[in-house]
């Protein structure tokens, strides 16, 4: 079958397919013949560029103190630190008694006290607890804090990513000094941090576990008894995290108001590259 | 009897001595020892609890941010002109800002009510949006007659129950040079606090080279570029002035007749306390570039008192000349190691171009300090810490710039690029700042920046200005 076209004078598929090929042909012909025929050029940024050496720059160097950007660290579900959660102190046992001991004498009699008290009522919720209700082990009280929420009494930093990395600050006091001085704790840390050259650790090293180091801050600021809790596992890692304490010595004097000698330190040196 | 005894056990055990330790009618003096003994036990008890107690548990591996602080407009009282206030916040702001470390906020975000007195301090409105400050700096002018008294506080303010981190009174002439200087005093006190310990810079002061008066002379000015004055008037050529650890000298280079008479370049010593120069002993030949130890007992620099330009290190007097270097070529700029003192940078020609070299203070150890590219390398200047090397740097497809090495790591960064030339460097004492002479305006000025090359702002306008020196904090 033959298609024909509708009015005469138009052109016909098999015309107009002919000038397609030619015109395709006689494009790829123009751009074979100029990447041929183009006049030789060094390609823009391209290798070479004269006599100058590439220098290997950072764009800042460690040991400048000046505030650095906010590194992503991982989210530790396990903290190798201490846990913030106290475990309740455990009545003393009873002294036993020698079995061939005399009780002590007593010198009168004893007194009865003169008020006697009733003893009060207690008055008990009778309703009973909701079937979803979780029983506390240890009896009530508030949750330890877990590392990765955001802990309300301490001073919060962001860690780009989203996280929130707490400084707790506990002790047999209830985290006194923490609560008290943040702007203290804070200072102290961006000192360490700024020192903490990591450029001396060994290369090889791409990422070490948490190095715990403790160490002690005297009234005058002076940093004495620097211990190393619990190693990194990596000499270069545990030396770098104690030259950057050391070289933070001497620290800003402790706060007049604080009646303490002493104020002890866990600093913890997380290492990625 | 007033007061009962303290239990029947203890009665009964005292009936024998007929009489009851702490009866008001029988009060005995060993009573009166029992109790301050008590006392005592008590209070060494609370001392030892309360070292205890006070533990930080706090790490690194997370960026540090820097401190929002607010520092509030000081109230002028009494005689104070408002001018004078306005000038002393406005002091204490701009050396914050200028820190590096601290992030101020800007006073459109301040609320309305602007405290002179702790009491007035709201701490809710300042803590939350849009404020949002850590810390706020406030105060009032006092004045009486000529005199003023400055009360200045500085709170954590997202803390309202603790005490203030600063609380202080200056006393002085209310006049403009004594309350620039009194608000340098406060902001340095901040900055140590929030930074740790490390010095702050604000009363701190830069010696260098200018040539406005005619002749080029040693002049000194604030680190931030006010009270520019004139030290030496020579009416000579004088060169590199550096301060003496203390603050107390500054050796510079001057033209002078050495030993045999002829003028030549010489080192001169200018006291900061009597404001006179001291004796220093001449020699034949040049002396130049002189550099202080340390500890400030030692000064090396570069003679040529034995023919070639070599290295020497004397007492602070001068006394006692010890040649340090021997090579072909000129050795001169020496520069100390700050914490160690035991390592010295400087230049050397002997390969052919200006190049940094490093050895120990006693001239061992000579070691070229390896660099990827050709060109010229001059200026050393080290970081408090003793890390960092500051040089300037002319590599062979560009300017003077000012670079950076990490000397463990021998990594390098640039400072300054495409500003014309920039030499010179110099360290702050807090390892933060840096000052060096550049000619981007298109006249040899003094400029400063922060350690990471931000922050560049310009400290003179006069004349040509070159070769400044920073001074170690104010004792």
């Amino acid at each position: 079958m033959e298609y024909a076209p509708q009015h005469p004078g138009d052109p016909t598929l098999k015309g107009m397919l002919v000038w397609s090929v030619g015109l395709h042909a006689l494009l790829a012909a123009s751009i074979v013949a100029a990447a041929i025929y183009a006049p030789k050029t060094e390609s823009w940024g391209g290798p070479g560029g004269g006599q100058a050496v590439q220098v290997g720059l950072v764009s800042k160097l460690e040991g400048v103190p000046l505030p650095k950007p906010e590194t992503v660290t991982n989210s530790r579900v396990v903290d190798e630190t201490k846990a913030l959660y106290q475990t309740p102190p455990q009545p003393p046992k009873p002294i036993e008694k020698p079995p061939q001991a005399l009780p002590i004498p007593k010198f009168e009699k004893e007194k009865q006290p003169k008020y006697q008290t009733r003893p009060s009522r207690i008055l008990e919720d009778k309703t009973p607890p909701p079937p979803n209700a979780v029983t506390s082990p240890v009896g009530g009280g508030a949750p330890a804090i877990p590392y990765s929420q955001p802990n309300p009494t301490a001073t919060q930093f962001n860690v780009a990513g989203g996280t929130t990395g707490g400084m707790g600050f506990t002790g047999p006091g209830g985290g006194d000094f923490g609560s008290k001085y943040p702007w203290f704790v804070e200072a102290v840390r961006n000192r360490v941090s700024s020192n903490w050259l990591q450029t001396s650790i060994d290369p090889s090293v791409r990422a070490a576990p948490r190095a715990v180091v403790d160490f002690q801050i005297l009234r005058d600021g002076t940093i004495t008894n620097i211990q190393i809790v619990k190693s990194s596992g990596f000499a270069s890692v545990d030396d770098s995290a104690r030259r950057a304490i050391l070289g933070s010595s001497p620290v800003s004097r402790l706060p007049n108001d604080f009646s303490g000698a002493v104020v002890n330190v866990e600093f913890w040196f997380d290492f990625r590259r | 009897m007033a007061f009962d005894c303290l239990g029947d056990e203890l009665n009964t055990f005292a009936a024998d001595k007929k009489t009851c330790l702490l009866s008001v009618d029988r009060y005995s003096l060993r009573g009166a020892t029992l109790l301050f003994a008590v006392f005592l036990v008590a209070l060494v008890s609370v001392q030892l609890q309360a070292q205890d107690q006070a533990w930080i548990h706090t790490g690194t591996g997370l960026g540090v941010q820097k401190f929002r602080v607010a520092v509030a407009p000081f109230a002028p009282q009494g005689s104070v002109a408002p001018a004078l206030a306005q000038e002393f916040s406005d002091v204490v702001r701009a050396d914050l800002d200028f820190s590096g470390i601290i992030d101020s906020v800007s006073a459109s975000f301040f609320p309305s009510q602007a405290p002179s007195q702790p009491s007035e301090l709201n701490f809710e409105a300042w803590s939350s949006a849009p404020a949002s400050s850590q810390f706020v700096a406030l105060g009032n002018l006092n004045g009486t007659g000529t005199d003023a008294a400055i009360q200045a506080w500085f709170f954590d303010v997202r803390n309202p129950s603790s005490a203030p981190l600063i609380s202080k009174i200056y006393r002085g002439q209310a006049v403009d040079q004594q309350v620039r200087l009194y608000a340098h005093q406060f902001a340095e006190e901040i900055l140590e606090k929030l930074s740790g310990g490390v010095p702050g810079i604000a009363t701190t002061q830069i010696a260098y080279v200018s040539s406005r008066s005619g002749t080029k002379e040693i002049w000194v000015m604030d680190y931030d570029g006010a009270a520019q004055h004139q030290l030496t008037h020579l009416k000579t050529i004088s060169l590199t002035p550096r301060w003496s650890p203390d603050g107390s000298r500054v050796a510079f280079t001057c033209f002078e007749p050495g030993r045999n008479g002829v003028v030549s370049p010489q080192i001169c010593m200018y006291s900061m306390i009597t404001d006179k120069l001291i004796s220093w002993p001449r020699w034949s030949g040049t002396t130049s570039s002189p550099s202080w130890s340390p500890d400030g007992s030692q000064v090396m620099f570069m003679s040529s008192m034995q023919g070639d330009p070599e290295l020497f290190v004397a007492d602070a007097n001068g006394n006692h000349p010890k040649r340090l270097t021997f090579s072909v070529g000129v050795n001169t700029s020496p520069a100390w190691n700050p914490k160690t003192g035991q390592q010295v940078v400087f230049v050397s020609d002997r390969g052919g171009t200006p190049q940094l070299y490093t050895m120990n203070s006693d001239g061992t150890n000579v070691d070229k300090i390896a660099l990827p590219d050709m060109g010229y390398v001059i200026d050393p200047a080290w970081s408090p810490n003793g890390e960092i090397l500051a040089f300037s740097w002319r590599r062979p497809d560009g300017n003077y710039d000012i670079y950076l090495m990490d000397m463990a790591s021998h990594q390098l960064a640039q400072l300054t690029r495409d500003a014309g030339r920039n030499e010179r460097p110099a360290w702050a004492p807090d390892g933060r700042h840096i000052v060096f002479e550049s000619t981007r305006t298109g006249s040899r000025e003094i400029w400063s920046m922060l350690g990471d090359g931000s922050q560049v702002r310009q400290l003179t306008t006069q004349g040509t200005n070159e070769s400044p020196n920073w001074s170690s904090p104010r004792q």
